[in-house]
């Protein structure tokens, strides 16, 4: 070798050995294990659906967790993955977007009108559908034929509209499933402040919920199935506290109590002091006003009394019953709760079904948890995990519930099939 | 001449990478990197004065200049722990540390140098949009010293020497913020530089049969940045949350303790070994403080480990105009495994080194030297954030340098 060869050799070397040296990590290798994946149906309701910011919207479709879900599954096989997708961003609801309001940041209706296409059965057109979550339905709905002409959801892709979401999903003939119903049966009585619709009894929740189960797994299908999460835990129940009337000024501490003198159990102080809430509960005529307890919860659909410029709720009027939730309402969720979980536990059992414990993913969010270096907590907005009407859950919040699906999938059903990354899905847009 | 050399070479510097265990770059001389890196028992030249200035009085010469860079091509590569089927590169530049000594005999026991380099150093950029994009988008740390030395003979066996080490650091570092507007994902730049000064001393026995025995050590120097700039880009809405802020932040360069031993074993050929040891624990965490929010104060978790690096590498003279050198040595990862953040991906590394000078005449040599480091592929996670995977790493390194001697 002449020098001039080892010259030329040596210009060069740089350029080959950058191409040379890049460090290569090999793919994931994903794996459906037990699974048969020819046809997965996601059934449940608006968390399923993709329903966020008061609204099921086109995008917050596609980030639905059915979607997540199914995208993940198609690492490992799935093929198809069809949604009742809305033709906008408005969508079917009251969509809600982050604005400044007097100088704070507020959720704020959506500007402009909705495409009339929102209103429309596609199932002629796009169906059929494999995302069968419909926001609104309890257990019971999804069994009930003619549900489609009563909940403009599912009367959106229902293939007829004496339809049942059920028999919709079964004529897909799945080979997966996933079912999470049962959260509406309960959240119907906790938004209404516990005055209006009733918790579904946990008779016809066990029946409708074990029929279904008994339908989905007659032929070969396998599932998974989420439990209900402490839906008191969620945003909309605790962003606005109990004590919120702040008082600096003893004139007006004096003067308070001086005008609720007749009602004894009625007091105020210096710093923070209870709403006055509407009760009517017999003891308390002819008044029927009490101060919040610590503990109850105020919805967050009382903002806009508690702003009122003309009625001061919470301390000269009482707020109404429909506005929060007494320690006895919540002890009436809590057991309904629990005795729902005892009964979809013990149908995971039965049915020999993936099951994902989702109460407690949301319990340990409220202390604050970590995902693909993001932090979560229950906090309205800032939180993170929950979507601009404080009941639905983010695009992230999505990823992280499908993640827990997907982690009990593999585990039940020695399957390996990759998580989606939390990142990847968009958080709260700010203005 | 001199000056012009130096000017040029700082402004071609766009940064060093990080290729050493944690953000110690030891690409001090295209001689000692042939041989992986031994040079406490060395007493070659003027590259002396960064690895043992205790060697300089015992070097051959009354008058030795020189100058070399690296060029770093570097690589690292993430999975996300399973299961999960993503994966990112990173997209780094080349770096491009470098040297320049001088040295020479004022008297017959006292030899004086000047020694410029940049012996730490890190830059790093993820692919755009990547998952860690939180912890870390890109960095680019780089610690310049410029040492003036003194080295004493005392006997014709036996020197010691001290260097006085003054350096100048910058930091510039992007991270992802979590808050978005239609447009874009926040994020955050900060850019800071300081100077500080610390110290070396080494001691060099060289027995008139072969033997070299070398001490050497340098102190850790603090890098405290306290009037850094930081910028948020965040959306409209949250600009009041995120003013832009002074900003301080410290970065330990932590203290090496090193021992060589080498024996010329025949005329043409010289073998040798290495041992550092890395006083790494005193990087304990990384933390921000915003002067104008100190909201966003943060405290990161680093809890570095020290490390022993160990090097054996050796020369052979082949004739009078080319000199073949390779080596290996060891260097494992300081970084905790639970706080194992992006911005070091630093893994036990294995590298294997060769070396060539070729002297056209008997004063000059141009020296080319070539690295190759495997990072071993290793499961690490950043705990507090809950981010974690598979790293790996490779690098390749390219040295030049031109040495002159009287």
């Amino acid at each position: 070798m002449n020098f001039k060869k080892i010259k030329y050799i040596l210009l060069f070397l740089p350029f080959f050995l950058f191409s040379a040296c890049e460090a290569e990590l090999d793919e994931f290798q994903a794996d459906a294990g037990e699974l048969d994946l020819t046809t997965f149906v996601s059934i449940g309701n608006s968390l399923t659906a993709g329903f966020a910011d008061n609204a099921l919207y086109r995008s917050g479709q596609e980030n639905s967790i059915g979607n997540i879900l199914a995208n993940q599954l198609m690492y490992a096989g799935l093929a198809e993955f069809t949604q009742p997708l809305m033709k906008d961003e408005l969508g079917l609801g009251g969509r809600l977007v982050l604005g400044v309001v007097e100088g704070s940041l507020l959720p704020v209706p959506m500007p402009g009108d909705p495409d009339p296409g929102n209103f429309e059965n596609i199932f002629g057109t796009e169906g059929p559908f494999h995302n069968m979550g419909v926001p609104g339905a309890q257990a019971q709905h999804l069994l009930f034929p003619g549900y489609a002409t009563l909940n403009p959801y599912f009367g959106r892709f229902a293939s007829e509209p004496a339809a049942t979401v059920l028999e919709d999903a079964l004529a897909l003939e799945p080979t997966f499933f996933s079912l999470w119903i049962g959260n509406n049966d309960i959240l119907g009585y906790a938004l209404g402040g516990g005055e209006g619709a009733g918790i579904t009894p946990t008779v016809d929740f066990q029946q409708a919920y074990m029929f279904m189960l008994s339908q989905l797994t007659a032929g070969e299908a396998r599932g998974v199935i989420g439990n209900i999460p402490g839906i008191t835990e969620i945003p909309f129940f605790n962003t606005i506290p109990y004590n919120p009337i702040v008082l600096t000024d003893q004139n007006i501490v004096d003067q308070l109590n001086e005008a609720y003198a007749p009602l004894p159990h009625i007091n105020f102080s210096l710093g923070q002091n209870p709403l006055i809430v509407e009760d009517m509960d017999p003891e308390l005529a002819p008044f029927y006003r009490r101060q919040l307890q610590e503990g109850e919860l105020v919805l967050l659909t009382a903002l806009e009394l508690l702003n009122d410029p003309n009625i001061n709720y919470g301390v000269e009027e009482p707020l109404p019953a429909a506005f929060y939730l007494s320690l006895e309402q919540l002890s009436n969720i809590e057991n309904a709760i629990d005795e729902y979980n005892d009964i979809i536990i013990a149908a995971a059992a039965e049915f020999d079904l993936a099951y994902v414990d989702i109460n407690a993913i949301l319990k340990e969010t409220r202390s604050g948890i970590a995902f693909d270096a993001l932090e979560f907590n229950t906090e309205f907005v800032t939180g993170g995990a929950f979507s601009l009407d404080g009941v639905h859950l983010s695009a992230r919040g999505n990823a992280i519930v499908a993640n827990a699906f997907i982690a009990a999938i593999n585990s039940k059903y020695n399957a390996n099939i990759p998580k989606a990354l939390v990142s990847d899905y968009p958080g709260i847009i700010f203005p | 001449m001199r000056k012009t050399i130096f000017i040029a070479l700082l402004l071609i510097m766009t940064s060093t990478t990080l290729w050493a265990g944690g953000y110690q770059v030891s690409l001090h001389g295209q001689k000692q990197i042939g041989m992986g890196l031994i040079g406490t028992s060395l007493n070659l030249d003027a590259s002396a004065s960064f690895y043992n200035p205790g060697a300089l009085a015992l070097m051959p010469q009354t008058l030795s200049v020189q100058a070399g860079a690296s060029g770093i091509f570097a690589s690292t590569a993430f999975r996300m722990r399973e299961p999960s089927a993503y994966r990112a590169q990173t997209d780094n530049s080349m770096g491009t540390p470098f040297y320049f000594y001088a040295a020479g005999m004022i008297t017959d026991r006292l030899a004086a140098g000047l020694a410029v380099n940049t012996p730490y150093g890190n830059s790093l950029k993820w692919e755009d949009g990547w998952a860690g994009r939180f912890l870390i988008d890109e960095i680019s740390l780089m610690a310049l010293t410029i040492q003036p030395t003194l080295s004493y003979k005392i006997t014709d066996n036996l020197s010691v020497g001290a260097g006085f080490i003054y350096t100048i650091g910058s930091v510039d570092l992007k991270r992802a913020l979590p808050v978005q507007d239609h447009q874009a994902e926040g994020q955050v730049a900060i850019e800071g530089s300081t100077t500080n000064y610390g110290f070396n001393a080494g001691i060099l026995y060289a027995s008139d049969m072969g033997l070299n025995i070398g001490v050497s050590y340098r102190s850790r120097i603090d890098m405290e940045v306290d009037d850094g700039d930081a910028i948020f880009s965040v959306p409209a809405s949250l600009k009041p949350n995120f003013p832009d802020s002074k900003v301080s932040t410290m970065l330990p360069l932590p203290a090496n303790l090193d021992f060589g031993l080498s024996y010329q074993v025949t005329r043409d050929l010289m073998i040798g070994m290495a041992l550092n040891y890395v006083f790494w624990d005193a990087y304990e965490s990384l933390a921000f403080e915003f002067e104008q929010n100190p909201d966003l104060n943060d405290t990161s978790p680093r809890e570095y480990s020290n490390t022993l690096i160990v090097r054996a590498g050796g020369e052979y003279r082949l004739n009078d105009a080319f000199y073949l050198r390779a080596g290996a040595y060891y260097d494992p990862s300081p970084v905790n495994e639970i706080y194992f953040s992006p911005e070091t991906p630093s893994l036990d590394n294995l590298a294997f080194t060769g070396g060539l000078s070729f002297l056209p005449m008997q004063n000059l040599s141009i020296d080319l030297s070539l690295l190759f480091i495997l990072g071993f592929e290793g499961e690490r996670e950043f705990a507090p954030a809950n981010f974690g995977g598979t790293y790996k790493s490779r690098i390749m390194i390219p040295g030049l340098g031109i040495s002159y001697s009287l």
